[in-house]
């Protein structure tokens, strides 16, 4: 027979702690749904033979939060006028408390930011993990790539020295020689006709605001997809998700889909 | 859905996915903290490794010389403030912007600098939007792929090649191209009557085109004139092709030197004809 | 379950006790303003007094007293449901009913998205005129006095900084490259003839440097004086041609390109002599010239970007370009 003992004075109290650490999260939950969304995303399944290739796209993500840390500090200091600006980052880099290391990792983190980007990129593309049905998700990080390489043409100006100077004069000019188009996009870079006053603030307005939006955005909408479409397996795993069937017939054997559709591009990059 | 007979390949691409869906079901592992431990860790190795950049970069340049100008392991802090009225700098892109850059020096031609400055990149980067729609087959093997692996590969090895020489690319500044005067006079024994010359040499602009002793721009392709002396021109020669390089030398595109006077022309040919290699 | 039948109050009705903190309260706070000694003394005592009710009744069950409280009625079980585990979120949408209680109403959707693309256009069309006009601005006209003619001896060169507009400082420092030509009578009548080259290579913007000997080499003073527009420096010198060292363009002595990448010749400025004072104008792009010095004859093209073509077949790649005067 077992006796139901009353619940000690431990057990309840234990009991009435735990309660009370949950409440936030459940009176958060009730309220959003935000503890479930994620709990799904940090408990949803991936590939049980991911590679550490694989987590060159989250460092990419660290990169780019170091960025705007940062680049939101620098703000703080830093004075967009041409008359302020070189002096501003002077005094930044020499003076501030910890400003030598706050820029530093700025304007190092850009470097980081940028490989890490092309490194990504590449473990995509070796992986074949820009195919079906992940698609799109390639032409998001595309286009990250593209406004990462503008974050780092419109920083470069903003010190405001002789490099910044007559390389974003090189660089506007470069985007003045497209046909047609070309002119009116270096005149709307430059804020006119000269570089000067309004062209620095143009970029800061870009640097600052636009593009780090549209990064941001691009972001979200990268994620999401990557979670709603999973991870791939690495190509040459033996267990790779979806291309092995559980009973242990080799893919070569598999019957119809697999067999058919090795068939359909043989020899030759496909239909390119 | 398919028809009888053999599946579309669309169909086959969603029957795979499926099976993906259902292999990470039963088989996959929890993102937390199965592979979340692997990119904390990367993660932390990234802001490490920016830390430790900013650092090198701040105490190899302004730390022992208390200048942020001074060049460190990593490059100054900052360059001299910008002056739009410069006659002597050249501009220099990120080293991430170095292919783009080197780009520009490839298309020397009139005719092709907008292949350089827009048409290539843009390219490159329509190329890369559209790779999923090239590449349609399901098969993600490397060695199944070769036209992807060749094309992977010559791509990193340009990109590569560009940055690099971007790197290396040299420049010539009447204002630094000065300095290395004495330096000349050392090695090449110059005697006091090339001097004159050495120096109209060096801020003349000879440099954007031709290279003496490593210093000055090969961007042309002009010969290198460390030892042109040891070919024994002459004076007279000289001083002609300097006034009118098209004229003695046929199809030479080298600019016309006249408007220096012809002492000053003088100059220049004494030091050309002293200027026989290290010695 | 419908909430109007429990729609009744579980608490009890609300007492004298508040009220009158919160007049005292009001009374006090206009005293602050009409009559402080006065008024928010009376409002002060309301306050405490009506404090000292409301804390009575408010305690009133702990000092043993009976209150009635209405309970709050709910069916049974409802009341008692679990809070969601934390895992389980559910979309807030009911379900639809059967049946469609809202038909589609056409005219409700067209002045929905009618006053959307409204909303959107009046945001829009500011902003994007403020951020693109720029585009379409001309050049700001300036005019740069670059101080007497008779400082500049004739058929010498000259590197002259100036700053193209007061206003905007070192920013619009510019360079160009002057030389005196001497009288001409080319148009009839006798002027002087100036021969002034932008030093903006027509590449990519870099600067274009002098080929040649300057100033101090050549045993020569720089001319330093400060006229309306600044600090201008005009410094000798002896140019073989002129040369870019970005990309390596060359140009010869009247900027026409011999070498390298440049699309067409080195822009000038046009000027005018005002007193006998030489003054730099709006600055147009040159194709080629062809002749020197005062017998030069320009091919005049409007103002251009770098790298732009204006003759020859490319320049059917820009045929739109923002307005210059």
């Amino acid at each position: 027979m077992i006796t139901r003992r009353p619940p000690s004075r431990a057990q309840i109290r234990r009991e009435r702690m735990q309660a009370a650490a949950n409440f936030p999260l459940d009176w958060l939950e009730e309220r959003s749904g935000l503890v479930g969304g994620i709990r799904y995303f940090l408990f949803r399944k991936v590939p049980s033979d991911t590679n550490w290739m694989q987590t060159l796209g989250s460092a990419t993500l660290t990169a780019f939060i170091v960025q705007a840390v940062t680049g939101v500090i620098l703000a703080m200091y830093y004075k967009p006028t041409p008359e302020a600006a070189y002096s501003s980052i002077q005094n930044i880099t020499d003076h501030v408390t910890m400003g030598w290391l706050v820029r530093g990792m700025h304007k190092w983190g850009a470097s980081v930011f940028i490989i890490l980007m092309f490194l990504h990129m590449g473990r995509v593309f070796l992986f074949g993990s820009y195919k079906y049905p992940r698609e799109l998700n390639w032409i998001v990080g595309v286009l990250l790539l593209a406004m990462g390489m503008l974050e780092g043409f419109t920083g470069y100006l903003l010190p405001w020295d002789q490099t910044a100077y007559w390389a974003s004069v090189v660089g506007i000019n470069l985007n003045g020689t497209a046909p047609f188009l070309g002119p009116f996009l270096a005149q709307f870079l430059r804020g006119g006709q000269e570089i000067g006053a309004d062209t620095l603030t143009h970029f800061y307005s870009l640097h600052m605001l636009v593009i780090p939006g549209a990064i941001g955005g691009l972001i979200a909408l990268h994620l999401y997809l990557i979670i709603r479409l999973g991870v791939t397996s690495p190509p040459w795993s033996k267990e790779a998700a979806g291309e092995v069937p559980v009973d242990g017939v080799p893919r070569e054997l598999r019957a119809g889909l697999t067999r058919a559709g090795d068939g359909d591009g043989r020899g030759n990059g496909g239909p390119a | 859905m398919a028809t009888a007979g053999k599946p579309r390949p669309i169909d086959e691409r969603r029957a795979q996915f499926q099976r993906y869906k259902e292999d990470v079901k039963k088989r996959g592992k929890p993102f937390y903290p199965f592979a979340m431990f692997h990119d904390t860790v990367m993660s932390l190795v990234v802001v490490s490794v920016i830390v430790g950049l900013a650092t090198i970069w701040k105490w190899t340049s302004f730390g022992p010389h208390h200048d942020g100008l001074h060049q460190g392991l990593l490059g100054p802090e900052y360059t001299a403030p910008a002056d739009p009225g410069t006659t002597s700098f050249v501009p220099r892109p990120d080293w991430y912007f170095y292919f783009l850059f080197y780009l520009l020096r490839i298309f020397k031609w009139p005719d092709t600098v907008f292949l350089g400055t827009v048409g290539i990149p843009n390219v490159l980067l329509v190329l890369l939007l559209v790779l999923p729609f090239i590449d349609v087959r399901r098969e993600r093997r490397l060695s199944r792929r070769p036209v992807a692996v060749v094309a992977a590969v010559l791509t990193v090895l340009s990109m590569a090649v560009l940055t690099w020489k971007g790197a290396t690319a040299k420049e010539a500044l009447a204002s630094e191209v000065i300095n290395s005067v004495p330096s000349w006079i050392k090695a090449e024994k110059l005697p006091a009557a090339a001097v004159p010359g050495a120096k109209l040499f060096a801020v003349s602009g000879c440099t954007a085109c031709h290279t003496y002793m490593g210093t000055g721009s090969s961007a042309l392709g002009a010969p290198d004139l460390t030892n042109i002396g040891t070919r024994h021109l002459g004076i007279t020669f000289q001083i002609n092709h300097l006034k009118c390089p098209s004229c003695v030398n046929p199809g030479s595109p080298m600019p016309k030197f006249a408007s220096l006077g012809d002492a000053r022309l003088r100059q220049l040919a004494i030091f050309l004809e002293d200027s026989k290699g290290p010695r | 379950m419908d909430p109007v039948e429990h729609d009744q109050p579980h608490l009890p009705a609300p007492t004298v006790g508040p009220v009158g903190f919160a007049l005292g309260v009001v009374v006090a706070l206009v005293g602050l303003i009409i009559n402080p000694l006065w008024i928010s003394s009376i409002g002060g005592a309301i306050t405490v007094i009506f404090a000292f009710v409301w804390a009575r009744e408010a305690t009133a069950e702990m000092r043993g007293r009976h209150v009635a409280v209405e309970p709050e009625m709910r069916e049974a079980g409802v009341g008692d449901a679990p809070a969601l585990p934390a895992t389980a979120g559910e979309a807030a949408m009911p379900p639809p009913e059967p049946g469609e209680r809202f038909p589609r109403s056409k005219f409700l959707e067209a002045s929905t998205l009618g006053l959307g693309a409204v909303i959107g256009g009046v945001v829009t069309v500011p902003v994007a005129g403020f951020a693109v006009l720029p585009a379409f601005l001309g050049q700001k006209r300036h005019s740069v006095d670059l101080g007497p003619i008779t400082d500049l001896t004739e058929g010498q060169w000259y590197v002259a900084t100036f700053q193209l507009d007061p206003k905007e400082g070192e920013t619009s420092r510019r360079t160009a490259f002057v030389r005196n030509n001497g009288v001409t009578t080319a148009r009839g009548k006798q002027e002087p003839s100036f021969t002034i080259i932008s030093n903006r290579c027509a590449h990519l913007g870099c600067p274009v440097q002098a080929n040649g000997p300057t100033g101090s080499i050549l045993g020569m003073k720089t001319i330093s004086e400060t006229t309306a527009n600044g600090p201008v420096k005009l410094e000798p010198v002896v140019p073989a041609g002129f040369g870019c060292p970005c990309h390596g363009g060359q140009y010869d002595t009247e900027g026409n390109r011999t070498a390298g990448p440049p699309v067409r010749g080195l822009d000038r400025y046009d000027f005018e002599i005002n007193n006998g004072r030489l003054v730099l104008l709006s600055e147009y792009s040159v194709a080629k010239v062809d002749g020197s010095g005062a017998q030069a004859k320009i091919h005049k093209y409007k103002f251009a970007g770098p790298g732009e073509h204006v003759t020859g077949v490319e320049q059917i790649l820009y045929p739109l370009q923002p307005p210059h005067h």
